[in-house]
């Protein structure tokens, strides 16, 4: 039996102005009809230019150097543009990382659906229409008629995935490339399109390469793993055994990076004297227009205490609040409600003296955005001393204290890598010794080695200082390692707030229960 | 920045408005030394003379050589069209970083007051101002520099709005820093790029605008050897004796366009991904 895939000792240059750079590297993969091979690696590993490679979409400056590609019988490398267009989609289908921007904007789904159809099936446009409805039934999307004549920007993230992915399958191709899926998407988003894939790929009986950074989920997708690093494949396994027996030291890093929420990082009590407490704290965007109302609140009501030296999780899908709760307790964004520190009510962000501001600091999302690009990272760091009354010369210590050289104080942002760069955020916000460190889904962009890592910093800082933490989050099992005590919010209310020992009691809000269902079980 | 350099030399348009600008800048600073005459140094013999060996750009209608009064002149035109254009887009670049950076009521004060003086077309500002502040160069740079800043601080505040909302100013505001420490120093080194870009393209409106106004008589004046007066003084003699119109004509419209190649460039290797 011809396998559907074979990529045999493939290898590919990216050539830049500092010369060639290796990104792919003896690459053997081969996936048989009907098997879905998982490919797990790191930001940089190559995965994506392999499905880049296989689509025949390569950057100019791509070079391939070695190997062969094919597809069934066919030698992809050697297609003109025109049999290309008849392989791609037709025979080899591809699902994109992120929804929002892999639909045009300017036409409706239905036209984008049936395009595609009628290409690749031969069919008229009636016929097409009436398949895209039976299509778009059957990803278990409500209405498909009405969904056919709407725009992208009318469906939320979560049922754009599901029109892709309803495209990929339609046009019935042999193999379906998935480019982190899921990874643009909620938690329970996420869950249940893994569970959408899992029903299609067993009526269909489609190949797939699952292309993911996170491992946990493979063992629920995939039938085979490779795990891959710097271009090169390091361990190939049935995805039952590499979490189980692992043989390459870097599988076995990445399965101890995963995080487990019965492993608990944490084992002090914090104090009982309340250092934070936000009481019916609304968030508010906008302003009333002169034609218009003031948009609602993007929470409603919600409290929160820390005390001292805690770490509370704050947990929930995009959307739910959790980030503008850091805007208001920073106050970046308006809010009414209370906020009690340290004995002192503040109603708005006007209340807010250098003292709160110095004890209250915030590291962000993205280090890319977070750091200026046009200062380098001892001007980065010496602000805040500046700002707060510290010395200067104290740079090289704070490196130190996030495990950096000292000699980074004289490089550039863009010179260092994105864990790097969150460790100088995190430096930043300890340059002002503060008593409460709100974390806004800092290891959300980061790899799980990285992000085990930047953990381990946080609780040695921890350590160190006494500082709490507010630790916004999606991911589940990661904040059960490290909270005390969790809150979950929904729609901008909070629906549960809870220790993290009475996470498995029964009386937890059905949504909290449906968020831990939703994280990937870790294996093993 | 040599890094730059190379990009921007790498594509014959880019080399081409370099050398251009390098001549510029050598004539500019040397200009008067290498002139065989001296600028204002009439010949009555030689009045309306055509371009040959005695004067290589002909003479004008007193005797006076061409192309030493070009050389000379190019410090009276080039250096007063920068200043200008640095002027104004200062300007125009802090107004609209705090524009942008302030937001809500002050940003719509700020920025219809600016449409408002935007609606008046550039050389009618500078011909308003010109008029009220008096003739002269040093006022037809103030002039130029204010009918400039307008557009510039539309420029720049559309590219201030997404700096605005990276989390590196949010730090700054959430640690309590001042505006003024926002604004010059987190805010407008990110929007240097657009500015430089759009600052090299506008000198060569301001070496029009300026020649312009010079030729309506209220920028340079007689007998300055300004370029835009010498067209100027050439326009009744054009049948007579071309050259003497065409010489700073061509002179005006050739750094006009070497600043231009250069702005375009400037674009192109700025900008990464534009990696061919």
């Amino acid at each position: 039996m011809i396998p559907a895939l074979t990529i045999t000792n493939y290898g590919l240059d990216y050539v830049t102005a500092a010369g060639a750079v290796a990104v792919l590297r003896e690459v053997s993969l081969e996936i048989a009809p009907g098997e879905v091979l998982g490919l797990v690696g790191e930001s940089g590993s190559g995965k994506s230019s392999l499905a880049w490679a296989l689509m025949r979409h390569l950057p100019a400056n791509a070079r391939e150097i070695s190997g062969s590609l094919r597809l069934g019988d066919i030698d992809l490398q050697t297609l003109g543009p025109k049999r290309l267009t008849e392989v791609r989609g037709r025979r080899i289908g591809m699902v994109f990382q992120d929804p929002s921007t892999a639909l045009n904007p300017t036409l409706t789904i239905g036209r984008q659906i049936t395009e595609a159809l009628m290409r690749h099936r031969e069919v008229n446009a009636r016929d097409a229409n009436a398949l895209a409805i039976e299509l778009l039934g059957h990803v278990e999307l409500r209405d498909p008629a009405a969904i056919l004549r709407r725009y992208p920007h009318e469906i939320s993230g979560g049922e754009k995935q599901r029109v892709i992915i309803a495209t990929a399958f339609g046009c019935r191709p042999d193999v379906i490339l998935f480019d982190e899926p899921t990874t643009a998407l909620d938690v329970i988003t996420g869950a249940r399109i893994i569970e959408l894939f899992a029903r299609l790929r067993a009526e269909t009986g489609v190949a797939a390469l699952y292309i993911s950074h996170d491992l946990a989920m493979m063992t629920s997708v995939a039938d085979r793993v490779a795990v891959i690093r710097h271009g090169r494949v390091v361990e190939q396994a049935k995805a039952s055994e590499i979490f189980r027996k692992p043989q390459h030291d870097y599988t076995k890093s990445l399965i101890a990076a995963v995080p487990r929420p019965e492993r608990r990082l944490v084992h002090d009590t914090p104090g009982s004297a309340l250092l934070l407490e936000a009481k019916g704290i609304d968030v508010h965007y906008g302003r009333a227009g002169l034609f218009r109302a003031a948009p609602p609140p993007a929470t409603k009501a919600v409290d929160v205490d820390i005390r001292a030296g805690e770490i509370v999780g704050l947990v929930g899908e995009s959307g739910s609040g959790k980030s503008s709760m850091a805007r208001a307790l920073t106050g970046l964004a308006r809010f009414s409600g209370d906020i009690r520190f340290d004995g002192r009510t503040l109603r708005g962000a006007g209340d807010m003296n250098p003292a709160y501001r110095r004890d209250v600091q915030i590291v962000f999302q993205h280090p890319d955005s977070s750091l200026n690009p046009r200062h380098r990272i001892g001007e980065i760091l010496s602000r805040p001393l500046k700002l707060y009354g510290g010395d200067t010369a104290s740079v090289p210590r704070l490196l130190e204290q996030v495990r950096l050289p000292a000699s980074y104080a004289t490089r550039w942002p863009h010179q260092l890598s994105g864990g790097e760069k969150q460790r100088v955020a995190i430096a930043r916000a300890f340059a002002a010794r503060p008593r409460l460190v709100i974390c806004d889904e800092i290891t959300a962009p980061l790899d799980v080695s990285v992000q085990a890592q930047i953990i381990e910093l946080l609780l040695a800082l921890r350590a160190e200082t006494g500082a709490a933490y507010l630790f916004i989050t999606h991911d589940l099992n990661l904040i059960r390692q490290i909270a005390h005590r969790i809150v979950v919010m929904r729609h901008g209310q909070l629906v549960d707030s809870r220790a993290v020992d009475a996470f498995g009691a029964d009386d937890v809000h059905p949504y909290t229960r449906e968020l831990m269902a939703a994280s990937p079980a870790p294996v093993g | 920045m040599t890094e730059l350099l190379v990009r921007m030399i790498r594509k014959p348009q880019g080399a081409i408005g370099i050398m251009l600008l390098a001549v510029l800048a050598a004539i500019c600073i040397l200009g008067p030394w290498v002139a065989p005459y001296g600028p204002e140094k009439m010949d009555f013999l030689g009045r309306f003379r055509a371009p040959g060996w005695q004067n290589w750009l002909g003479a004008d209608q007193f005797g006076r050589d061409v192309l030493s009064r070009l050389l000379t002149g190019a410090r009276a035109t080039v250096p007063m069209a920068l200043a200008a254009t640095l002027a104004g887009s200062a300007m125009g670049a802090v107004l609209g970083v705090a524009s942008a950076y302030l937001g809500g009521k002050a940003d719509e004060f700020i920025m219809r007051t600016n449409d408002a003086v935007m609606a008046i077309p550039g050389l009618l500002m500078a011909l308003l101002l010109v008029s009220t502040l008096g003739n002269g160069a040093g006022n037809a740079v103030v002039a130029i520099a204010i009918a400039f800043a307008p557009g510039m601080a539309r420029v720049t505040r559309s590219v201030a709005l997404g700096v605005r909302n990276q989390d590196f100013v949010k730090a700054a505001v959430a640690r309590g820093e001042g505006a003024a420490q926002i604004v010059f120093r987190e805010m407008l080194p990110n929007v240097m790029g657009p500015i430089v870009i759009e600052a090299t393209i506008r000198v060569s409106f301001a070496v029009m605008l300026f020649a312009t106004l010079s030729f309506l008589g209220l920028g340079a004046q007689p007998p300055a050897s300004e370029w835009g007066l010498m067209v100027a003084d050439a326009r009744q003699y054009m049948h007579r004796a071309p050259w003497i119109l065409i010489a700073p004509s061509a002179a005006i419209a050739l750094s006009a366009i070497a600043f231009n190649l250069v702005g375009d460039a400037l674009r192109d290797a700025l900008n990464p991904r534009d990696d061919r």
